[in-house]
Parts: structure tokens; sequence; C-alpha cells
């Protein structure tokens, strides 16, 4: 009966406060996005290359990948999760102050982020 | 792995471990982050709950908040997320890319850094960027949604209560959910009456309506904490150093005015220490540009131009002079005339003339001659001990109040005190007051000093420092010293001091008018002058504890000028607006039926612009001043649908669009269109300066700003030339051609801004020559103001639409206009 009581408490979104909020939502985008363009007359400077240890196994030296629930494994594996759901391990380049550093997580392997790495992975074994 | 169903936790009882979400309680470090403004610092989780969005994005778009930090035991451990190209916190413009080969992904910005070109010769993959936050949620793999299981142990918040706590915060960060609940915090504040038993319920009803306000504005300015600017120094005239920097806006609620004081820090570094100093804003262009002159040059990091902060430094002074105004109010016998003290507070009675000889004329030398309807103003105003004045658009409010203070100067019953809510106003008045030869000082806040005036000639600290007499030049050679050293001895700036002030009082003494800002009134440098005789222009833009403040100085005769039916004072506290805090003393004293003298010729307008508002703002009252030949452009070939009616209403049926990533907010027909008649302007001859475009929202101002520079068919200089701002920015102002960009046309939410038809006012009456409305009728015209508006427009021919150069009238049906509740 537990559970019962929970559900009654369970309200309906309101349609107004929701377009409400979905108007301030888009604004504040909006905002972000323009004030961007007008601040920036001057393009960034890129300093975008991928530190070379990324690619030597787990990152060593440069503060160690922090490892998500209850894997282990090489990178590129995919996980299978309970709910049949495939995961697969990426790293995520971060900077801490200038030093740059990777951690690892799981991500859906459906996510677009993955999916371009995987067709192109899968064009190249075909050539 | 058992964390035990029967835990004796008791949810709702503010007993959750810190990193609980504010909102509902839970507590999984997975499933929470925390708002990363300094002075927020909340945790909230990504479950949506009964809400539309996420809690942590519920949070960011109510508070305006767009930085978040992680969790340490989160699978990235604590991180600030930002661009990892140029360090961008914004959360609302981030999110990942890949590499193409490797399984890297990387945090990068939307704008500017995704469209950088060198990136694409690079090892990363742009086609597929992944927003952080996606349909109202944070990624759910990089923040993640707490189970079924804890979102239903969790509280269940609704929107409405969200909406209570973010508005409580603002006041007071430390509240809890269950603040909301307790008596008091919701309650409202006690409303503002029309009369008053005496100046202390006055003051009981006012001084907390002030202290939510003054709460509210401390709030708002101290969480505007901007980082990663970047400075381009310069030095001053003065010697002082000058720090430019780009300060973005971030909605309509903040705008940074010249003479507002800020901090800005810079961190430190291998090379330089950390160092901080407050500064004044003294200019502000265009572009957004802020100018800060700094308080001290030593240590100014000058060599160094990225990495820095800067805070808001919040000031009470004006809050303050308010309380303290209506506390004299209260309790000095002397501040006011006993005729003034009850007229004020809503007593009857009896009816005084003011026994002084009348002039034979009414205008004033250096004045422009006077019409009917301003000299019978002048000749009422200088009988009565109280007296309105409404000045419509465009009806020579200045001249007249102008030629009222120079009469009363000439009355010999003291110097006169002039004022107005703004600083514009103010130095407006000055000039024109100047103009009829009396000795006028402008007295600006100390903060102002630096700030460009058209008047300066006039202000006080500049007769200071060119008082050309012998016994003033110790004076001279202290200030000449100060400007080369930048500071004196301890006994120099002791001495340098009490010069100045003692100058300062003499200049002040031998005026004839001294002109300030209502709030400049209670400057310290005014404490011990007396004014018998006050005009305060533009008074129905400002609050009532804000028009005590130069009444409290000994009035016995008081001419509020203003217009109630345009724009009243800007609240930012939702609550003291509701109590009546937005109601003016002008209106108020015209409620206890003190009859206005309305101003009834108007300048500006060509007559078929003025039709319009004079009908539906002021009883058709409004007479031209100038004829249509007078508002006749020759030479500008320009499509007016009609000819010798310079108007139309261009009807928009542009949705509200929303772009393909989702995020989009924008009616980009609407301001493509607003490109396309300001191209036909200048092609035409109209010079920039001419044209004025105004649109409510600061999203579509940005936008229309660069949508114009990029797209426009012209030279990119002339579109950054063309003021485009909110109907607000543009009160007191004229351009000889207005475009109008109503935007949002918006089922659900009615037409905001535009509902108030003291806004429609002054959008509709800034034009000179020619207006221009852009909008969707079968939404606007659901209001019934806005259908008068659209009805008069079609009965004229001038509802149209089609291109530009092939326009049509539009026989677009109207909706049924609703019934205004109020
Ligand atoms: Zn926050
Ligand atoms: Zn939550
Ligand atoms: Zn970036």
């Amino acid at each position: 009966d537990d559970e019962i009581h929970v559900r009654q408490k369970v309200m309906l979104v309101d349609p107004e406060e929701e377009a409400e909020f979905d108007r301030e939502f888009r604004a504040l985008m909006q905002e972000s996005l323009d004030s961007r363009k007008l601040e920036l007359r001057a393009r960034p400077t890129l300093n975008m290359m991928i530190p070379m240890n990324v690619f030597e196994g787990q990152g060593q030296g440069h503060g160690s990948g922090r490892v998500s629930e209850g894997e282990s494994g090489d990178e590129g594996t995919e996980y299978e999760e309970g709910g049949g759901r495939k995961e697969v391990q990426v790293k995520v380049l971060v900077k801490r102050g200038s030093k740059q550093q990777t951690r690892q997580m799981l991500i859906p392997s459906d996510c677009s982020l993955v999916q371009s790495t995987k067709q192109k992975e899968a064009a190249e074994l075909e050539e | 792995e058992e964390t035990g169903d029967d835990e004796s936790y008791e949810y709702g009882k503010g007993d959750f471990m810190e990193h609980a979400c504010k909102y509902c309680g839970v507590q999984n470090p997975a499933c929470v982050v925390r708002c990363n403004v300094p002075s927020c610092r909340k945790w909230f989780c990504n479950s949506r709950g009964n809400t539309s969005g996420s809690h942590i994005v519920n949070h960011l778009v109510r508070a305006k908040h767009k930085e978040v930090c992680l969790h340490k035991d989160s699978p990235l451990g604590e991180t600030i997320l930002e661009c990892y190209n140029c360090g961008c916190r914004n959360v609302f413009l981030l999110g990942f890319i890949s590499a193409k080969t490797e399984s890297v992904v990387v945090l990068l910005c939307r704008e500017p850094c995704l469209n950088v070109n060198a990136l694409k010769d690079m090892n990363w993959d742009l086609s597929q960027w992944c927003p952080l936050i996606d349909d109202r949620c944070f990624l759910q793999w990089l923040v993640k949604v707490p189970s079924e299981q804890e979102q239903l142990r969790a509280r269940h918040i609704s929107a409405q209560q969200i909406n209570k706590v973010e508005e409580l915060w603002k006041t007071n960060p430390d509240a809890t959910l269950e603040d909301l609940e307790k008596p008091g915090v919701d309650d409202e504040p006690q409303p503002v009456a029309l009369k008053y038993e005496d100046a202390y319920q006055y003051q009981n009803v006012f001084a907390p309506l002030i202290k939510l306000e003054a709460d509210y504005d401390k709030m708002m300015k101290e969480s505007q904490s901007k980082d990663n600017l970047t400075i381009r120094w310069d030095i001053g005239l003065n010697k002082k150093r000058i720090a430019y920097f780009v300060f973005p806006k971030e909605d309509n609620e903040l705008r940074l005015v010249p003479g507002d004081e800020l901090r800005l820090r810079y961190s430190g570094d291998a090379a330089h220490p950390a160092w901080q100093s407050v500064g004044h804003v003294i200019k502000l262009t265009a572009q957004e540009e802020v100018a800060l002159e700094l308080r001290a040059s030593q240590g100014v990091p000058v060599d160094v131009n990225h990495g820095f902060s800067v805070d808001f430094v919040w000031k009470s002074t004006s809050f303050d002079r308010m309380q303290g105004a209506m506390k004299t109010f209260a309790v000095d016998e002397t501040s006011v005339s006993g005729y003034i003290y009850h007229h004020l507070l809503g007593h009857e009675v009896e009816f005084q003339m003011v026994r002084n000889a009348l002039p034979r004329r009414f205008g004033a030398p250096g004045l422009p001659e006077l019409n009917a309807s301003q000299v019978f103003a002048v000749k009422n105003v200088l009988q009565k001990p109280i007296s309105l004045i409404q000045g419509p658009p465009g009806t020579g409010k200045t001249v007249t109040s102008a030629a009222i203070v120079y009469h009363m100067a000439k009355q010999g019953q003291g110097q006169v005190l002039v004022c107005a809510p703004s600083n514009v106003a103010v130095d407006q008045l000055a000039e024109k007051i100047s103009a009829t030869g009396l000795k006028v000082v402008r007295l600006c806040a100390k903060s102002r000093e630096a700030v460009s005036s058209p008047v300066e000639h006039l202000t006080l600290h500049y007769q200071v420092r060119h008082l050309d007499t012998s016994e003033k030049s110790e004076l001279h050679k202290l200030q000449q010293l100060k400007d080369e050293q930048g500071e004196l001895s301890s006994s120099d700036e002791k001495k340098y001091k009490a010069l100045k002030r003692a100058t300062e009082r003499e200049i002040s003494q031998s005026a004839d008018v001294i002109c300030c800002t209502c709030v400049g009134a209670g400057d310290p440098r005014l404490a011990n002058f007396r004014f018998r005789q006050v005009l305060i222009d533009e008074s129905t833009q400002s609050t009532e504890p804000e028009c005590l403040i130069p009444l409290v100085l000994g009035a016995k005769q008081v001419v509020l000028v203003g217009d109630h039916c345009q724009l009243g004072p800007v609240i930012m506290c939702k609550k003291a607006a509701r109590a009546g805090l937005a109601q003016s003393l002008f209106e108020r004293l015209v409620m206890l039926s003190v009859k206005p003298i309305r101003l009834q010729v108007q300048y500006r307008m060509h007559p078929s612009l003025s039709e319009f508002p004079s009908n539906s703002f002021y009883e058709g009252t409004l007479q031209n001043g100038v004829t249509i030949n007078e508002r006749q452009s020759p030479g500008i070939d320009f499509p007016w649908p009609v000819p010798n009616r310079p108007m139309f209403f261009y009807v928009q049926m542009g949705q509200e669009e929303i772009s393909a990533s989702g995020t989009s907010y924008l009616n980009r027909t609407e301001a493509a269109n607003v490109e396309k008649i300001v191209t036909t302007f200048l092609r035409s001859g109209v010079v920039p300066s001419q044209i004025g475009v105004i649109t409510p929202y600061e999203g579509q101002r940005a936008y229309i700003v660069n949508y114009m520079s990029r797209n426009g068919a012209l030279r990119q200089q002339l579109y950054k030339e063309i003021e485009v701002a909110s109907v607000d920015s543009f009160q007191g102002r004229e351009k000889d051609y207005i475009i109008l960009s109503c935007v949002r046309s918006n089922e659900h939410q009615g037409i905001g801004f535009l509902n108030d038809p003291r806004r429609l006012n002054v959008a509709l009456t800034r034009a000179r020559y020619g207006i221009v409305i852009l909008g969707n009728p079968k939404v606007l015209s659901k209001q019934p103001l806005w259908n008068g508006l659209l009805t008069h427009y079609k009965e004229h021919e001038c509802l149209v639409e089609g291109p530009l150069n092939n326009l049509k009238q539009s026989m677009v049906q109207f909706q049924k206009p609703k019934k205004i509740y109020n």
C-alpha cells in the first residue's frame, strides 16, 4: 500500500507552467548564444590536439582515469547492461589548469557520438 | 548494496546530505550536479519529477545560472563543465564531440569554438556535436537520472513550488522548501493605500516595500559575476587606469549604467600576484563594451589581458536615502509645509493660493515661445502649492518646466530644486534652464564625475575645478598635484578636501537652481540646504519614496511633471510591484482628484501617427503642432502603402520558430523583414541615426543586431550605427523612423510585454516621420487595445502583407478581443 500512497501524490504537469518554462529556457539559450556572438569578435585560437598518451592504454602519468561502476577491460569494448542496452567505453578529455587529463566513461552505444566512430571503424575494416 | 527500505530517513526535514537535490532530496552522487554560481552552490538532480525539465535544468533556467560542477564521486570526478578549447562554462552552449578515429570525447562550446574552421582539419568529428542539455535534461549518461525507486522516495515538488522557492532564494539563499509553508514567507506585503493617517503609517507601508526591492536588487546584482573576461587597458585623461571589456547582457532584468561600481579581479599566475580593484563604469558602447575607471592605479596587471573576473559591488545608497526621506517626512515638522504634508497623505485640506506676483509674460528668455496650453500650465502652477503637469509625447514638457523654474527663481523665494529620476532627464532640464540665463549647478553623484555629460560646464565638479580666482589657487595647486601624482600626502589631502568642500558649498549657494536626480537630492553635500520650491520632471517614472527625497528639504511649492499614460517606475521585485510600489506619487495624487494640467500640442509626430495615440490614451485631446508638410521627407522614396500616411502594419505570419537543434527561440522572418525595411530606408537616403528599431526581448534585440550586420545588403557599419533597443530605453526620446518588431506571438502566453497599454503608447509615439509595425494580427487582435490599433490601420488601408516592393492590403481575420479584468 506504500506504493499506492506514493502514486496518489503524483501531480500533472501544468501546461501553462510548462509553456512559461519553455519560453524562459529558450530565451536563456538564445541569449547565451547571442552574447557569445557579440563578445567574440576575435576568434579563439585552437588548442585541441589530443595528447598522445591518450592512445597509450590508461592515460598514465596524467591522473588515473576513473573507472566507472563495474567495468574493467580494454577500451572500445562494448558492455551489456542489465536491460540489454549496450554501452561503450570512451575517454573524456578534460583540462585541469593547463594539464590535459582523460577520464573513462561508459556511454550508450546508440549515442550519435560513438555512432560515427563505429561506422568509420567499420568502413576502415572493410577497405 | 542493501540500503534497507525501513531506513528512518526523514525526508522533507532538511536532514539531507549536502549534495542532496535541493528540490527533491535525491542524493545519489551519480545523479546530482552542483550549480557553480558562487552565491548559489546548490545541488540538483537530473530527474524531471512532475516538471518538463530536469531539476537541475529547472534551477538553471529559473535562477538564470549557467555553470555546473560534477560530484567528486561521479564517473568524471569533481569537474566544472567547460569548453575544452576556450574555457566557456555556459552549459547552454556546451556539447560533446568525438575524435574521428579514437574513443575520445571532449566538451566544446557551440559558439564560437565549434565553428572554428581550423578544427575541421584536426582529428575531431564536428558533424556529431552532442549538446550537454538535451530535451531539457542533462545528457543521461553524464548525469544519471535517479532510478524509479529513488524518485518515488524523493519529494514530489511541483513547478509552482519550484518557482516559489527560486523566488525565495533570490533574497534568502538558505531558504528551504519548508520555509514556503511558514507563515509570513508567502504573505504579500501590506499594499499601498490612497490615504494615510499620518507619516508614520506611510512609512510603515513603504519601508518594507523599499526593503523588498533593495534585497532583490542586491541579490540580482551580486549574482552577476562573470569570469574569463578579456581586458583591453587604457589610460584616461585624468591619468586613471581604464579597463575595457565586454559584459554581455544576461536578460532584460539587469542593465549596467554609467556610475555602477564593479570589482575587477585577477587570480594571479606565476608572474603576477592575485589582484583586485574596484572601479566605476564611465561608458557603455553599443557593442556592450564597458569602460571601467579603476580607483587605484597601482599594481594593475596591465601586461595581462585574459582571465579576469568581475563582480557587481552593490550599494544601498539610493534605498537608504528613500528610507531616510520617509523618516524625515515623519519626524521633522519642517521637512515640508503643513499644506503639502496633509495633501501628500490624502487629507482634506482647504485650498490655498500661493501669493506671489504673477509675471506679465509667461515665456522665458532663451526658450521658444510657449503655446496656449503651456502658458496656461505655467500660470496655474505658479499660483498653486501642488500641481501636476501631464506632458504627452512631444508636447514640450522640458520647455514648460524650464519656464516654470525661471519664474520661480525670479520670485525670490530662495534656490529652486529641480530633479528627475534619470540623469539624462536632469541634464536636458539643466541645459534648458541654463539657457534662460539662470545660474545652474548640476550636482552629480561622485561615482559619475568621470561620466561624460552634455552639460559638463554646469556640473559642480567642473565648476570647482575651473573656478579661477586667486584665493582658490591653493585648491587649484593641490588638484594639479593630485592629478599628476595620483595621490597626496595625508596633510595635503586633508587640506585639499576641506578647500574643495568649502568651494563646493560656495558655488552651490550662489546658484539660482540646483539640478540633480531625485536620489541625488539626498547627497550629503545638500544636507544643510533648504528648498521651498521643487520641480520634479518625469515624476511618473519614480517611486513615491524616491520622489520624497527632494521634497523633504523644506518644500512649500511642488510641481510634479510627467505622464501617467507612459511607462512608470521599473520595479524588479514582483512582490513589491504587486503591492503598489510601481505606482508613482503623481498617479496617487491624480486618484486623489488633483487634476493634472495637460499640455495639448504635440510637435513630434506626423499627424497621421498621433491620431491613434491621441484617441486611445488622451481622449482625443492631442493637437498637432506640426503639419503634414513639415513631416514630409522630400527625396525619401519609401513604399508607404498610402501616400501622406507614413505608417503601416506589416503582417507577419511566421510563427515563433524552433530551430533544428531545438534550442532557438526566434521570429526569424520578422528579423529578416526588419533588415529589409532598414535597407530600404538607407537606400532611399535616410541615415542610420534617424532610424530606431524597437523590440521587446533582449534575445531578439541581439539577434536583429547580429542578423543585420551579417546579412545586411549594405555596408556593415551602417547597420551597426542603428539603435536597436527595448521600448523602455526609448522612453523620453524620439527618432525620425521607428520600426517596431513585436516578436512574440504565442497562443498560450498572450503577448507579454505588449499587454501594457502604457508601453504600447510609448512604442507608438517615438517616431517623427514614419512607423512600421511588424507582428501577427491573429494573436495581437485578442487584446482589446491592439485590436483597436489593427482596426485603425486596416481602416486606413495600412494593414499590409507581401514583399516590401509589392505590398498588398491584408485580408487577415482578427480575433475577438478578450475582456480585460483588472
Ligand atoms: Zn544556482
Ligand atoms: Zn531532484
Ligand atoms: Zn569554446
